[in-house]
C-alpha cells in the first residue's frame, strides 16, 4: 500500500547505536523513520548492519545510545514481549518457529498475549489467511518445508495484528518459486495496511514490491529513496547490485 | 623467630601443594574450558597411589610396596591421569556440564571406595607412615621446613616453565583454537575431542601428583582430606588468580589459602571452643559468597588471563542463542 | 529379596523423582545444571521443620498426630509455608547471582559454577544456623502395618508416595496443557524466539524457578520424614537426582519422576544385596551406563 504523502511516521529510530559489545557498536547512528503503511526495503552489502539494526528494534540487540519510538511510545529499553504487545513484529531470519511444537501450537503460544474470548478468532482468521497451515495444523514445525515454516513464522507474527512487521531475510534458502510466493503474501499482507520493513538481499525482487528502501552500509544510512527510482540509482548500483550482479544488469 | 620461619615454610608448602592442583585444573579449565567438579576425587586417588607404592609392607591395606618416593609420584600421576582418561572419555562429546556431572559423580564415588575398600585402603583409619622426604632431617625442625618447601618450589616451578611451553607449542595452540572459535574446533572433528581428552588427563595426572606431594609431606592421609570442600577451595584459588594464567594460579593458590588458614585462625580465636565447628562453616560461607562475588564482578580474577579465557568467559551465551556467531550477517 | 525392597525403593524413589522434576525443569529452560538445586530440598526442609516448631509453641505443644501419620496438623502448614519460602529463596538466589550472569551471556559453565559456589555457601549457612546434628520432624515412631502380598509400609510413607504421583500428574498436566506451560516449552526450545513471540521470558523463569524449589522443598520435608533432616542431606541426594534428571531425559517431567523411582529401587537393592555402604555408589553407576549407553535419557530428545 502507498502511504498518502502526509502519512504519519509509525517507527522511528534517533541516533541508534547497539551491538552485542559495548566497545564494538554494530550499528552506528542510525535515524530512520518509516510512515503508516509503508513497505520499507533494508539492503545493504553482507555485514552492512541490516539483520542487527531490526534485532536491536525488535529488542534482541543492546542498545547504547538513541531511541526507538513507535507510535509515540519509547520502546528503547522495552523488554521484547512488550514491544510485541505495542504493535510491533518480527520474524527472525533462522530459527523462527518452534520446531518441537505442532503448527497449532505455535499460533497458540503467539496468541497467547491476545485477550481470551478473541484467541481462538484469531488463529481462525490466520488459517484463513494461510489455508495450508490449517490443513497442515498438527504437523510439528521441524517437519514443515522451507516455505511453509516462514509462512507460519508470518502467520505467528501477525497473530497480534501487529501495526509494524519486521522480516529478516524471509526469502534466505527458498526456491526462487516459493520467493515470489512469499513476496506476494507480504505484499498481500502490507495492503490490509500493516507497516512492513523488510531485510533482503533478494534485491530486484524486493524493489519490485516496496515502496521505499535504505541502503546501510557499515552501520550507517548511505542512501534512502523511493524504491523505483533507487534500483536505478548509480551510487546503488556501484555500492550494492554492481558487487552482486557484476554484469550490472540493472544500470540502464 | 626460627619458628615463625619455620611456620613461614610450612605455609607455603602447603600453599604450594595446592598450587600444583590448580595448575592441573588450569589445564583443563583455563586452557580447554572443560569443567571439573571432581578435583577432590582426583587428588585423593594420587594420594593413595602414592602411599600404597611407598610405605613399608603392612597387613592393614594393600602393599606397602616400600617402592622410592619418585616411583610413587610418578604412579600417582599415571593413575590419575588414566583415571580422567577414563571420565573424560565418557563425557567429553557430550553437553558441558555433563562432565561437571560426571566428575562431581566420579568423586562421591572415588570417595566411597576409599571409605569401603578396608582391604586395599584401610578405610576410614586412612594410611600413615608415609615416607616424607628429607626424613633425614626431620630432627632439625626448620631445615626440614626449608629443604620440603624447597623441594615443592621446583616441582611447582618446573610445571609452571613446563606448561607455558606446553601452552605455546602447536598443541597448546590448538587447544586455544579449539576453546575459542567453535567451527575450527568442529572442522577439526573427532581430533578435537582428542585433543581436550589428553588435556584433561594431563590436568588430571598433575592433580594426581600434587594429591601424592601433599601425601607424602604431610605423612598421613585419610577419605575425610578429600571433600567436596577441597574441590571449591582449588576452584576458588584459580578463580581468584584468573584462569588461563599459570601464574595466577599460583598466586590464587597462596592467596586463597592464607585468607582460609587467617580466617582459621580468626574462628578459633573468636569463637568458643563448643562453637567452633559451627563457626567453622562460616569459613565456608565467606569462600562460596566470594567465588560468586568474583564470578558476577572480577570474572577474569586478579592477574587476568593471559588474554585466553576472556570470550569463552565473557560472550557467547549458549542457549540457542546463535546471535554472536551468525554467519550470515553483522 | 523380597517384594519389600521395591516397597521401599519406591518410597525413596518418589522423593528423589520430585527434586528431579526441578533439576530436568531449570536445565531445560535455564540450560544450566544446578548443582545448587540439592540445598533447596535442605532449606525446605529446615524451613518446614523451623516454621512447625514455631506454629507448634504458638499452639501451646506440639500438635497430636492426625490420623494415623506421624505428624500434627503442623507439618502440612509448615510444608505450605516452606514451600513458598523457598521459593522466595530460590528466586533471591536468581535474582542475585544466576539473574545477573544470564544477562550477561555468560557461559553454561560460568553458571554451573556459580551454583556450585551458591550450593556451598547455603549449605554451610544451614551447618551454621541448626549446627550439623541430624533433627527429626517427629519423635513418634511408626510401625509399619501389612498391606497385603508380604508387603509393609508406614501411612506416611504412603502418603508421601501418593503425594508424590499427584504432584508428578500435576505438573505434567500442568505444563502439556496450559498457556504457562506452553510458554515453558517455548522458552526451553529458544528463548529469543519466545520473547519475540510474546511471552514474558522473565516470568517464565521466575516460574520455573518456584516450581523447582517448591518440589524441592516437598521433597526435603518428605526425606526429612522418612529418614531425618541434616544440612547435608541435599549435598548427598544432589547425584541420585542428577541422575534421575539424565536418565530420565532432560525436560521431560514424567520422565524425571519414572528415572526416579529407578534410581530409588536400584538404591534399596544395592542395599539388600551388596550392603548399605555402597548406596551412594548406585546413582554413580547408572549415569555412567546411561552417558555411555543413550545420554538423552529414556524420555528425552536428541540433541
Amino acid at each position: 500500500m502507498k502511504p498518502a504523502a502526509d502519512a504519519p511516521v509509525v517507527l522511528s529510530t534517533h541516533g541508534l547505536v547497539s551491538g552485542y559489545e559495548r566497545d564494538l557498536p554494530i550499528i552506528r547512528g542510525v535515524d530512520m523513520k518509516v510512515t503508516k503503511g509503508e513497505f520499507l526495503l533494508l539492503l545493504g552489502p553482507n555485514g552492512a548492519g541490516k539483520s542487527t539494526l531490526v534485532k536491536t528494534i525488535a529488542g534482541l540487540v543492546p542498545v547504547h545510545a538513541g531511541t526507538i519510538v513507535q507510535e509515540g511510545v519509547d520502546l528503547t529499553s522495552m523488554p521484547p514481549h512488550l514491544r510485541v504487545r505495542h504493535g510491533l513484529a518480527f520474524v527472525p531470519q533462522t530459527e523462527n518457529v518452534f520446531t518441537t511444537m505442532t503448527i497449532h501450537e505455535n499460533l497458540l503460544v503467539a496468541a497467547q498475549i491476545l485477550p481470551k474470548a478473541s484467541r481462538a478468532g484469531r488463529i481462525a482468521d490466520l488459517y484463513a489467511m494461510f489455508p495450508d497451515l490449517l490443513r497442515l495444523k498438527t504437523l510439528r514445525a521441524g517437519q514443515l518445508s522451507g516455505g511453509q515454516r516462514q509462512m507460519l513464522a508470518v502467520a505467528r507474527a501477525l497473530i497480534v495484528e501487529p501495526s509494524v512487521l519486521i522480516l529478516d531475510e524471509p526469502s534466505a534458502g527458498l526456491a526462487p518459486r516459493i520467493v515470489r510466493e512469499v513476496f506476494d503474501n507480504l505484499k498481500a499482507v502490507n495492503a490490509t495496511g500493516v507497516t512492513t520493513i523488510l531485510v533482503e538481499q533478494n534485491v530486484k525482487a524486493a524493489l519490485a514490491i516496496a515502496d521505499r528502501a535504505i541502503v546501510l552500509v557499515e552501520g550507517q544510512v548511505r542512501l534512502e529513496g523511493d524504491a523505483h527510482s533507487l534500483g536505478d540509482d548509480a551510487v546503488m548500483a556501484e555500492l550494492y547490485l554492481g558487487a552482486r550482479h557484476p554484469s550490472a544488469e540493472a544500470r540502464p | 623467630m626460627i619458628d615463625l620461619l619455620s611456620y613461614g615454610a610450612f605455609f607455603l608448602s602447603v600453599a604450594l601443594s595446592y598450587a600444583i592442583i590448580c595448575l592441573g585444573l588450569n589445564v583443563q579449565w583455563g586452557q580447554t574450558g572443560l569443567f571439573n567438579v571432581g578435583i577432590a576425587g582426583f587428588v585423593a586417588i594420587g594420594a593413595y597411589v602414592s602411599a600404597l607404592l611407598t610405605t613399608p609392607e603392612t597387613v592393614d591395606h594393600l602393599g606397602g610396596f616400600g617402592l622410592p618416593i619418585m616411583a610413587g609420584w610418578l604412579g600417582a600421576a599415571l593413575a590419575t591421569g588414566f583415571a580422567t582418561f577414563l571420565i573424560g572419555a565418557l563425557t567429553i562429546r557430550l553437553r558441558a556440564d555433563y562432565l561437571a556431572i560426571a566428575t562431581f559423580g566420579a568423586a562421591v564415588a572415588i570417595h566411597l571406595c576409599i571409605l569401603n575398600l578396608q582391604s586395599v585402603t584401610s578405610g576410614p583409619f586412612g594410611i600413615g607412615f608415609i615416607p616424607r622426604p628429607f626424613a633425614n632431617l626431620a630432627d632439625r625442625p626448620l631445615a626440614f621446613s626449608l629443604a620440603n618447601f624447597a623441594l615443592l618450589a621446583a616441582v611447582v616451578l618446573a610445571l609452571y616453565l613446563a606448561l607455558e611451553h606446553l601452552a605455546r607449542s602447536p598443541w597448546g595452540r590448538v587447544l586455544r583454537a579449539i576453546r575459542e572459535d567453535e567451527p575450527a574446533a568442529l572442522a577439526l572433528g573427532k581430533s578435537a575431542v582428542r585433543f581436550r581428552l589428553q588435556a584433561f588427563a594431563l590436568g588430571g595426572a598433575i592433580m594426581g601428583l600434587a594429591g601424592a606431594t601433599q601425601a607424602h609431606f604431610i605423612g598421613y592421609i585419610a577419605p575425610d582430606n578429600y571433600q567436596p570442600i577441597l574441590t571449591f577451595q582449588v576452584w576458588a584459588m584459580l578463580i581468584v588468580g584468573g584462569s588461563g594464567n599459570n601464574r595466577g594460579a599460583i598466586l590464587g593458590a597462596v592467596v586463597v589459602w592464607g585468607i582460609w588458614a587467617l580466617s582459621g585462625s580468626a574462628v578459633a580465636s573468636l569463637f568458643p571452643a563448643e562453637q567452633q565447628a559451627r563457626a567453622a562453616s562460616l569459613q565456608i560461607v565467606m569462600i562460596g559468597l566470594a567465588l560468586c562475588a568474583i564470578l558476577l564482578w572480577r570474572p577474569r580474577g586478579i592477574l587476568g588471563e593471559a588474554r585466553i579465557m576472556s570470550r569463552h568467559v565473557l560472550r557467547r551465551s549458549p542457549p540457542a542463542t546463535p546471535l554472536p556467531s551468525t554467519p550470515s550477517e553483522t | 529379596m523380597t517384594p519389600q525392597v521395591l516397597m521401599d525403593g519406591l518410597i525413596a524413589g518418589a522423593m528423589i523423582g520430585l527434586g528431579a522434576i526441578g533439576i530436568t525443569l531449570t536445565y531445560s529452560i535455564l540450560r544450566f545444571s544446578n548443582f545448587a538445586h540439592g540445598e533447596f530440598l535442605s532449606w525446605g526442609a529446615y524451613l518446614a521443620l523451623a516454621i512447625a516448631s514455631g506454629l507448634g509453641y504458638l499452639a501451646g505443644g506440639p500438635a497430636s498426630p492426625i490420623g494415623p501419620f506421624s505428624f500434627g496438623w503442623t507439618l502440612p502448614v509448615a510444608t505450605l509455608l516452606g514451600i513458598a519460602l523457598t521459593a522466595g529463596l530460590a528466586l533471591l538466589v536468581d535474582a542475585l547471582l544466576f539473574g545477573p550472569l544470564r544477562n550477561r551471556g555468560s557461559a553454561v559453565i560460568i553458571l554451573v559454577m556459580a551454583s556450585f559456589g551458591a550450593a556451598l555457601t547455603l549449605r554451610s549457612l544451614l551447618e551454621f544456623i541448626f549446627t550439623s546434628k541430624p533433627v527429626y520432624f517427629t519423635n513418634a515412631l511408626q510401625i509399619a502395618r501389612p498391606l497385603g502380598g508380604g508387603l509393609r509400609a508406614t501411612p506416611d510413607q504412603l502418603l508421601m508416595l501418593g503425594l508424590a504421583v499427584v504432584l508428578v500428574l500435576a505438573i505434567h498436566l500442568l505444563l502439556t496443557r496450559t498457556a504457562i506451560g506452553r510458554s515453558m516449552r517455548a522458552v526451553s526450545e529458544n528463548r529469543q524466539l519466545a520473547g519475540v513471540a510474546g511471552i514474558d521470558v522473565r516470568m517464565v523463569i521466575r516460574t520455573v524457578w518456584i516450581f523447582g524449589a517448591g518440589l524441592a522443598c516437598v521433597a526435603g520435608v518428605m526425606s526429612g520424614l522418612l529418614v531425618q533432616i541434616r544440612p547435608q542431606m541435599g549435598l548427598d541426594l544432589l547425584l541420585p537426582l542428577f541422575a534421575a534428571a539424565i536418565l530420565g531425559g532432560i525436560g521431560s517431567v514424567p520422565g524425571a519422576m519414572i528415572a526416579g523411582l529407578i534410581v530409588g529401587v536400584a538404591e534399596a537393592m544395592t542395599v539388600q544385596l551388596i550392603g548399605a555402604e555402597w548406596r551412594a555408589a548406585v546413582a554413580f553407576v547408572i549415569l555412567v551406563a546411561i552417558l555411555l549407553l543413550r545420554p538423552r535419557g529414556l524420555f528425552g530428545r536428541p540433541e
